[in-house]
């Protein structure tokens, strides 16, 4: 399903899945060769803020990723590898202990050591904090030096995904002597010049750990927050790889000698919905309804060109460690039968609501107006409200609609990516306003504490069908996410399924031919 | 004159508080909080005590009557403080970004001028004429074509099709002069193809008019060649409508480059603010308004003075 | 009928378009039954075909349906928001200029507040305040263009109320609402109306453009703004999706600046005439020029005409003056008879709109040679003009430029014809202005024309026109603007120059005030209806008139010294009626139809100008010899 056009492996790697078992990262890095030039990215948006912990969205993402990274990383395939560590080894189920390259330098020149990493997730964790993995880190009962090149962490409880937050692109390793105004990182390049709302420019750093790397000689990083600008920039060579290409480019850059494309079905779209306000959408059986009524490839089709596909129940990630699927928990586009639901609801004639998305993202616009479109044929007249993203985030958060268009992607390949979705003891305009059902957060909780791959995929097939009973959210398609580059570029490209947000690890292995 | 500007100057103080608290007042009701959005920002997930810490942070924990107060009191000292977003200085910014919205409206308007003051003063010479009948109904066509269109359309021809110039972004001009000339024509030739309808039309119907004043009529009986005739006594007495228009014009392009700026990714100061807006970093949003409003007031008293120069009828009063 | 020939032709055309423009939106049911937001993803940017004419969109909607009904939304946005601004904005102008005082503070700083706020962003702020939509669209546009409809009908009421008859309503005692409503509202209504045009306008391209940022309505109801920012996307793969409504948009706007254009010529007329600066050419008929030797100009059997598409309209016909050295000849008449057109035309200053159609125009230039204006070119003609013949004018507020220096504009006559330096230019002026008794010449050279009373400006038009020696000066009514005693002064100077200037000066002056005439001039010429009438000595003509007009002009003419020089009446008090107006001149004597002694014979042919047996005397009428008549 992922076309990935590049295919070299990029490192060599032993990954440790089990207690005691140790992984080594050779560093291996092929193509060692210099080469140079400086790799001109086009950015969906400004990054609004480059501190490291938080998550200011995708385009802070990928510069952040140029310039920290953390203990764990991913490679080319999002393969979960040690990254700023060299290896590491659990010890039972809640202690693990992280060895730090030798080689690992900040760009202030100061080795990475375990006070720093003792530093950084101090600052995560610390009263205040703004930072992104707050809550999931708290886990971490105890952090402690070994040496100066060894970590010791204890968890308070066992977290089958501890290792992938620590992959996350918002807990990376910083130096202890970072202060807030310049915060020192160890990533493959570090920060040159930036213009706010204009570009960033990050230089080779040349003391990075992976050997050979980077291979240009540093990124220009330039905003173009129009997908269509992008796009021209793109095609008329003012830039050499741009995020977010157009769905409606997808044909032409395919079909051009000159530009390349390299796609993951990642982020989903999906509807939520205003359980707290009396009425028909408290009832499961109308949320079930809507699931039906809905011709999810005219989604698909009208909203994303046709880049994208059906989503009929849980969105477990492609590339999950954790294959789910169950036919009797999974919707269909079936007007019958989502007329009889809602009969059987006791709304045979319909009712009139309102549909929230928002005008700044067409996708989101462009998918209400065909699920407006599809639920009048079976008697729910909507209209659509429109406010810009600003106030659409708010009125998420307040509960101020009936039913909600939105798109997301977790952030590492595994169902337990979607618990911050679903898990009703953290709110936010991301979930149904008022949803609460304690067999899905059980579940979930389960879920992440479950350190044996088959009874987890147990646990998550359970929840694959509470999903579709509950109907917390009514699924509605994967959008296909791409990168299109020159062909010029070499050994860039999306990771896949979730990780397509984190494909600025990536970053260090991009040449230009 | 000194009593003219000092009174114009307290004018500009009294009226730039009214518009700095009208902002403030619909930024405080316009819903979107900042702190929330910048955590979430391309859909993420923040928790409720992130965003809370991050409010604080952003000084938005504080009552709204003190916000304010702030937010006077730096105005009054012409400190604008810092983004909430990342902590930039506003000043900066806005320094970075006005001269490049000048730019184009500069490099606009002299292309507007260049074009049609000559134009227009043909046509009002030979009002009627072929000359006139073409260009007034080329321009009347232009002048309702909206300013995105012709962006758009320029983009679609001059960079996807025909490929002869780049379809939008900036380069400093320090960094790459060619480049950057080359990315100033599209933008430049949008703002000033709307201005040039404005400008022909008023120096048509200006020259128009003061064709038919006496004093023209003195001039050729005092037997001045036709060119002095018209150079002297239309064109220099023309010129007075027509600068006030451009002028007001200047003001206005100020604030509508929004759109052109929006199609071409030329980082000025629209950019900004339409930034600052989506993110709702309130200082900045002030800021860029209270500036673009200070630039007109100042715009419109740079006229006045133009104009009594001009024609020294018009007393500063 | 009656309401065919009121609409003036200038706006039929626009009206059409205009009126089509906006009822095809509204006639869509009627043009295609398609759905305009029924989806068909499968259809998506389909060609067209017959069932969609113009193709589907991007989610397979109708074109067709899209554009029409899109047309409706745009349009009812913008006139809805139009009209709300018109009202509240003109409401506001109206108490503002009316009551003054705080009222006029509130209207006009709040419109100076809202002009501070560039359009798009205050549109900006406040869609991102409401959300976007039909509502928000109609009050952001409202709120922008209101301050225009104060502005304008503020200036236009104040304007307005300062006229006589509000004064003398308001001091009848009439309510202030009456006034407001019956006087002043009808007055200010033109320029609201153009500036309503104008706004609906902008408030179309307005609303395009926040719906193309995703700001204005809100879909799936249709847009033009909204169109093109879907088809946007597309616009390599399908250009029609994103022509059709940039065509649609702009040409409605196009007609709705068409519409004001034409309006505003309708309700304003001036500026759509020549100007000035464009004269007509003076021809020739060859006659032959032997003029006496003291002749300084002459024109001989003048023809002038207004070329007009049902054939042409004769202003000045057979008009034959001889003008001699040193002599002040008069030409009276009133308004219209075309005294001013025959100077104009010795000057080679015909206005572009009249032809001379026959008889010849010369002049005696300082070298002593005749020349026939006709025979020269623009150039001579431009050499000649200030220098061998200077004019002043009627109106001394408006004859000179408002924007140069009174010096400035004196030496630029001089050094039009003369080699010197401006320094002696200079000299030259001030000496002249001194010579017209004008105080302190150096410091008014150095002044603007508008620091000067309208007596000294025309003291400085006679110093400008004497620049250059001219053997001729016409004056053409050179007093009646200015008051009696500043009359006086400029008689008195005229006199003395006459005598004291250089080789000694012609004049032709131009009045219908016969006491100013018979002060100054030697010869008079009576002129009526494009023609001369009466020529002779001034105390003959002036003392025995022969021909009934001149003598009702005499008649009219109030007795006393003092009111004589008042005499502003234009009009004659002594017969009724008024000339006749170009194309309604009668057959036969232009005069007949108001003179008393007429009889059928004057209706049947047109009298020559005759002299007078034995004297240096022509009349034109039947009946100058006639003592009998004459009597009457």
């Amino acid at each position: 399903m992922t076309d990935f056009d590049f295919s070299l492996s990029r490192r060599t790697m032993l990954m440790g899945l089990g207690a005691g078992m140790a992984a080594l990262a050779l560093p291996g890095r092929s193509q060692a060769q210099a080469a140079g030039g400086v790799l001109r990215f086009g950015l969906s948006t400004f990054p609004p803020s480059l501190k490291p912990f938080d998550n200011t969205g995708g385009a802070a993402n990928t510069v952040k990723l140029s310039i920290f990274r953390g203990l764990m990383g991913y490679d080319g395939q999002g393969n979960l590898i040690p990254e700023v560590a060299e290896s590491f080894a659990w010890e039972g189920d809640r202690t693990i202990t992280f060895k730090l390259r030798d080689n690992a330098v900040f760009h202030n020149g100061d080795p990475v050591t375990a006070a720093d990493v003792i530093y950084s997730f101090g600052e995560i964790v610390k009263e205040g904090s703004t930072a992104f993995l707050k809550a999931d880190l708290a886990v971490i009962e105890k952090i402690e030096a070994v040496d100066d090149k060894t970590v010791k962490m204890t968890l308070k409880t066992p977290n089958a995904v501890f290792l992938s937050l620590l992959a996350n692109y918002c807990s990376p390793v910083v130096s202890a002597k970072s202060t807030e105004a310049e915060v020192i990182g160890c990533g493959p390049f570090q920060l040159k010049a930036q213009e706010k709302g204009v570009f960033i420019e990050v230089a080779k750093f040349d003391k990075f750990y992976g050997e050979g790397q980077p291979g240009t000689d540093g990124i220009r990083f330039v905003a173009y927050a129009d997908e269509n600008l992008r796009y021209s920039a793109l095609e008329a060579g003012d830039v050499d790889v741009i995020e977010y290409l157009p769905w409606t480019q997808f044909d032409t850059v395919e079909k051009s000698d000159t530009l390349k494309i390299s796609t993951t079905s990642g982020p989903f779209m999906f509807l939520l919905f205003n359980v707290a306000k009396e009425g028909p959408l408290q009832n499961p059986k109308v949320r079930q309804a809507i699931g039906y009524a809905i011709e999810r490839q005219d989604v698909v089709d009208a909203a994303f060109a046709g880049r994208g596909v059906p989503l009929f129940g849980l969105p477990n990630p492609q590339g999950s460690n954790i294959q789910l699927s169950d036919p009797a928990a999974e919707y269909s586009y079936d007007v019958e039968k989502a007329k009889a639901l809602l009969a059987e609801a006791g709304y045979p004639n319909g009712f009139d609501c309102r549909l929230l998305a928002t005008a700044t993202y067409g996708m989101h616009q462009d998918t209400a107006s065909v699920v407006q479109a599809y639920l009048g044929m079976i008697g729910i007249n909507v209209t659509l409200d429109l406010p810009d993203w600003g106030s659409r985030v708010t009125m998420g958060t307040n509960g101020q609609y009936d039913i909600a268009v939105h798109g997301t992607s977790g952030t590492f390949n595994d169902p337990d990516a979607l618990y911050s979705l679903l898990y009703s003891g953290n709110p936010s305009y991301l979930q149904s306003y008022g949803f609460k059902s304690e067999r899905i957060d059980g579940l979930l909780q389960k879920g992440r504490a479950e350190m044996d791959p088959e009874k987890r995929k147990a646990i998550y097939q359970e929840l694959y069908t509470a999903y579709y009973e509950e109907a917390p959210q009514i699924p509605l398609n994967w959008r296909t996410q791409a990168f299109g580059m020159s062909k010029k570029v070499e050994g860039f490209g999306t990771l896949p399924g979730f990780l397509n947000g984190s494909s600025g690890f990536v970053l260090d292995e991009a040449k230009l031919a | 004159m000194a009593g003219f500007l000092l009174r114009r100057v307290a004018g500009a103080v009294a009226m730039l508080f009214v518009v700095g608290t009208i902002v403030f007042s619909l930024l405080a009701i316009v819903p979107g909080d900042p702190a929330e959005l910048l955590l979430s920002t391309g859909g993420g997930v923040a928790t409720p005590e992130a965003i809370a810490n991050l409010r604080t942070q952003m000084g938005l924990d504080q009552p709204l009557i003190a916000q304010y107060l702030g937010f006077l009191w730096d105005s009054l000292r012409f400190d604008f403080g810092s983004s909430i977003i990342d902590g930039s200085s506003i000043a900066a910014n806005i320094a970075l970004r006005l001269p490049r919205t000048l730019e184009i409206i500069g490099a606009g308007t002299v292309l507007a001028l260049l074009v049609a003051i000559p134009a227009g003063t043909a046509a009002g010479l030979r009002a009627g004429g072929w000359f006139d009948v073409a260009a007034s109904g080329l321009n009347a066509l232009l002048t309702s074509v909206p300013g995105f269109v012709v962006g758009t359309l320029f983009i679609y021809f001059f960079a996807q099709t025909l490929g002869w110039l780049p379809a939008g972004g900036y380069v400093a001009f320090a960094q790459n002069p060619a480049q950057h000339l080359q990315m100033l024509i599209l933008p430049a030739v949008t703002v000033g193809l709307h201005l040039a309808t404005i400008i022909f039309r008023m120096t048509r119907a200006s020259v128009l008019e003061m064709r038919g004043h006496d004093w023209v009529r003195t001039a050729i009986a005092k037997g001045l060649t036709r060119r002095l005739v018209i150079r002297r006594h239309v064109l220099k007495n023309a010129l007075g409508p027509v600068i006030t228009v451009v002028g007001m014009q200047l003001g206005i392009l100020l604030g509508s480059t929004v759109l052109v700026e929006f199609v071409y990714n030329w980082p000025g100061l629209s950019g900004l603010l339409v930034g600052a807006v989506e993110q709702r970093d309130y200082p900045t949003v002030r800021a860029v308004i209270l500036t673009v409003a200070a630039i007109f007031i100042a715009i419109n008293l740079v006229i006045d003075i133009l104009y009594s120069l001009i024609d020294p009828r018009i007393r500063l009063q | 009928m009656s309401l065919v020939s009121r609409f003036p032709r200038k706006m039929i055309l626009p009206s059409l378009l205009l009126a089509a423009l906006i009822v095809i939106p509204f006639a869509a049911p009627l043009i295609t039954d398609a759905d305009p937001v029924k989806i068909s993803v499968r259809d998506r940017l389909a060609s067209p075909s017959t069932a969609h004419w113009l193709g589907q969109d991007e989610f397979g909607r109708d074109r067709l349906a899209r554009v029409l009904y899109g047309g409706q939304v745009s349009l009812m946005v913008a006139f809805v928001a139009t009209s709300i601004a018109c009202v509240v904005g003109t409401l506001f102008g109206l108490i503002g200029a009316y009551f003054r005082g705080p009222f006029q503070f509130v209207t006009t700083r709040l419109s100076d507040v809202v002009l501070c706020f560039p359009p798009i962003l205050l549109a900006l702020l406040v869609v991102t305040l409401f959300g976007p939509g039909t509502g928000t669209l109609v009050s952001v546009l409202s709120i922008l263009y209101f301050p225009a409809f104060a502005r304008i009908s503020f200036s236009e009421a104040l304007r307005v109320s300062a006229l006589d008859f509000v004064e003398a309503s308001r001091a009848l005692g009439t309510p202030s609402r009456k006034i407001v409503m019956n006087t002043i509202l009808p007055n200010i209504a033109g320029p609201v109306s153009v500036q309503y045009s104008l706004t609906a306008a902008a408030a179309i391209t307005i609303e395009s453009g926040l719906s193309f940022l995703g700001l204005g309505v809100v879909p799936p109801a249709p847009s033009w703004g909204q169109m093109i920012r879907g088809a946007r996307q597309f616009m390599n793969q399908d250009p029609l999706g994103i022509i059709i409504p940039c065509v649609a948009l702009t040409l409605t706007i196009y007609a709705i600046n068409f519409f004001c254009d034409r309006l505003r010529d309708t309700l304003d007329p001036k500026g759509s005439g020549a100007g000035k600066d464009a004269t007509s050419v003076p021809s020739s008929d060859g006659a032959a020029l032997a003029a006496a030797p003291d002749t300084v100009a002459e024109i001989r059997n003048l023809r002038l005409e207004i070329p007009r598409p049902a054939g042409a309209v004769p202003v000045i016909e057979e008009v034959s003056l001889t003008l001699r050295a040193n002599q002040c000849t008069a030409l009276v008449g009133e308004s219209g008879s075309g005294k001013s057109l025959s100077s104009l035309a010795l000057m080679g200053l015909l206005p572009d709109a009249i032809r001379q159609a026959g008889g010849s125009l010369s002049l005696r230039r300082k070298s002593g040679e005749m020349v026939d204006l006709g025979k020269l070119g623009p150039k001579q003609l431009e050499g000649l003009r200030g220098n061998d013949v200077a004019m002043i004018f009627q109106e001394p507020m408006t004859s000179l430029n408002p924007v140069h220096k009174v010096g400035a504009q004196m030496v630029e006559a001089i050094l039009a014809h003369r080699k010197m330096t401006r320094d002696e230019a200079r000299a030259l002026a001030i000496r002249l202005l001194t010579l017209v008794g004008i105080n302190e010449p150096e410091r008014r050279f150095d002044g603007y024309p508008h620091e000067m009373s309208g007596g000294m400006r025309q003291r400085v038009m006679i110093a400008m026109a004497l620049t250059c020696e001219p053997r001729l000066l016409i004056c053409d009514e050179p007093t009646t603007a200015l008051d009696v005693t500043i009359q006086a002064e400029i008689i008195e100077l005229l006199q003395r120059l006459r005598h004291d200037y250089a080789d000694g000066l012609s004049l032709l002056f131009i009045s219908h005030n016969l006491g100013v005439v018979a002060e100054i001039a030697d010869r008079v010429a009576v002129m009526y209806a494009g023609q001369v009438v009466e020529e002779g000595p001034a105390t003959e003509v002036l003392t025995a008139p022969r021909h009934p007009y001149t003598k009702a002009l005499l008649h009219s003419m109030p007795s006393s010294h003092e009111e004589l020089h008042s005499a502003r009446g234009d009009r004659l008090q002594a017969v009724d009626g008024a000339p006749p107006l170009p194309e309604r001149r009668p057959s036969g004597c232009s005069f007949r139809d108001r003179c008393p002694i007429a009889t059928a014979a004057c209706a049947a042919t047109r009298p020559p100008l005759l002299a007078l047996p034995g004297a240096d005397h022509q009349v034109r009428c039947h009946y100058a010899q006639d003592p009998e008549r004459e009597a009457a």
